[in-house]
């Protein structure tokens, strides 16, 4: 076998691991998966709930779909999808501001289909939204609390602590998908394109990383690709880039004044 | 059991409203006064949110003009809509400001959508129609961006409001990050107190937030000429709202500020 029959196959060999790694990832859950299932798990604790769900907005066909839920109640909700512009969820979801319903069967229309899905009708519900760096990205429900001293205020406070952890843990859960797209995207234009020398396969990787980052400003690859470019640097240079990079990160680490908490 | 809770509500709980016990300078102002006759008499405001449904007997037939942030090409646009609400939100708010100021005109200004959600280009261009075109002296805004590429932009408006004589109420967001505009210093920045009582409004010395009002097991209007009891900074907003709006119509020429203080100075903890 010549040397670029070999290349050619490491090649074919490379994208079919990342193609089974795209996949499996979304068999198998990675880890985040598993907190948000604690997440829900210890919010129907708290609240001595009859159920508590989080789901997360799918871009492609705008709805949220209910990933993750516990409790007595829960189980039939996981999988159900539903509108991301309407309804009580919708309406936190699109607003990222919480809401907590005492009596939901008072408006006929609301969400009454899909809860019968469930097999579950609740009587009140409290939704938060999960929000990362850019806006929502789901909404955490807790149906039917039992509210202590029934202060809803209170317990939408303590929900949005709930919420926190659960973006905190999408947001982890991200790179790991977007690491798997990372390499399978990659692999699929190296495969077209034999003839690439270091510096444009370098180019390439650094081009799908671009893609990765959202539309709404996330720029979380857009700076690992500028760092990870920065390594074929001078020494005197990656010196500079690890000064730039230790003043900025001392200087956000500064707590801003509380009037002005970005 | 202690926890630091993102809470902008925490200021104006009933276990922590000693520390709002103050006198103010000039001492505490009649509500009789600054209220006139409460009516709103010749006021717009504008509800930016989810739409007002004009026939909602809540609303009283006070809805005078509905429109839409619509997405045509790459810009954003305003357009006439029917008078509609998609969720139910912007009715409650309609519904509570009605019936604080039922003479007061209402303007809907529908930011969201299924095309808009969550867009901060949708609700800077609604805003900036309410403050510029709606003709409206009182806006609501139950509803905030976290979009930091927003900040600047609606910083800018948030100004410009002020400055054309707008007062925006803006409900805070109990949540653990920051939200725009409730936390500039040009709004009236409002989030629930836990009194069941529409009458009863705070004043929080220490800003971001302000004012605390009604916001907790509310009895509000909703979609399809319905009512829910709902909780949430969400309804406290259009509480302070309804008050400005009453105050601004019995003294025409009232300035945002002025009128922040009168609300300050109106307020259940003014000595």
């Amino acid at each position: 076998m010549n040397d670029d029959a070999r290349e050619a196959t490491i090649l074919d060999a490379l994208e079919g691991v990342a193609a089974r790694a795209a996949v499996s990832s979304r068999l198998e859950p990675p880890g985040g998966e598993a907190i948000l299932r604690s997440v829900v798990e210890a919010a129907v604790a708290v609240f001595g709930a009859e159920a508590a769900s989080i789901a997360l907005h799918e871009p492609d066909t705008d709805r949220l779909v209910i990933r993750v839920a516990a409790g007595r109640a829960g189980a039939g909700a996981i999988g159900l999808a539903f509108a991301a512009s309407t309804g009580i969820a919708g309406y936190v979801f699109s607003t990222g501001q919480p809401l907590a319903v005492s009596d939901v069967t008072a408006d006929p229309r609301f969400d009454r289909a899909a809860a019968e899905t469930t097999g579950y009708v609740p009587g009140s519900i409290l939704a938060v939204p999960i929000l990362d760096d850019n806006g929502s990205v789901g909404v955490l429900e807790v149906l039917d609390g039992r509210s202590e001293g029934g202060n809803q205020l209170r317990d939408l406070d303590l929900a949005s602590v709930f919420a926190h952890q659960a973006a905190v843990s999408i947001r982890a859960s991200r790179v790991e998908r977007d690491t798997a797209e990372l390499l399978r995207a990659t692999l699929a234009r190296l495969a077209t394109d034999r003839d690439l020398d270091a510096a444009a396969i370098e180019s390439v990787v650094s081009d799908t990383a671009a893609h990765l980052d959202s539309e709404g400003g996330g720029r979380l690859w857009a700076l690992a690709d500028a760092v990870a470019r920065a390594r074929h640097a001078s020494p005197d240079q990656v010196g500079l880039v690890i000064e730039i990079l230790d003043a900025l990160a001392r200087r956000s680490a500064r707590p801003a004044p509380r009037s002005f908490r970005r | 059991m202690s926890l630091d809770l993102p809470a902008w509500s925490e200021p104006f709980a009933d276990s922590n409203r000693g520390g709002l016990a103050r006198h103010g300078p000039w001492g505490r102002v009649e509500r009789d006064w600054a209220f006139g006759d409460a009516s709103g008499r010749g006021l717009r405001v504008a509800i930016i949110d989810s739409g007002v449904e004009a026939d909602h007997p809540a609303v009283g037939g006070r809805l005078v003009e509905s429109v839409a942030v619509e997405k045509v090409g790459d810009e954003w646009e305003i357009v006439p809509t029917q008078p509609l609400d998609v969720v139910g939100h912007g009715t409650a708010c309609a519904g509570i400001i009605h019936a604080l100021a039922p003479e007061a005109d209402i303007v809907s200004v529908r930011v969201l959508g299924p095309d808009n959600r969550g867009n901060g280009g949708a609700f800077a261009t609604g805003l900036w129609w309410a403050i510029e075109q709606s003709g409206a002296s009182v806006a609501n805004l139950s509803l905030s961006s976290r979009s930091e590429a927003f900040f600047g932009p609606l910083h800018e408006l948030a100004d410009e409001a002020y400055f054309r004589n707008v007062l925006l109420v803006s409900a805070a967001n109990n949540v653990s990050v920051a939200s725009y505009p409730s936390l500039y210093a040009a709004v009236v920045s409002v989030a629930a107190h836990d009194v069941p009582s529409g009458d009863t409004w705070f004043y929080n010395p220490a800003p971001p937030v302000e004012f605390g009002a009604y916001g907790l097991n509310v009895d509000v209007a909703w979609r399809s000429g319905t009512r829910m009891v709902v909780t949430g900074n969400s309804f406290a907003a259009p509480h302070i709202a309804g008050y400005a709006a009453r105050i601004r119509a019995a003294h025409p020429g009232i300035t945002p500020f002025e009128t922040k203080a009168l609300l300050a100075a109106t307020a259940d903890n003014a000595t």
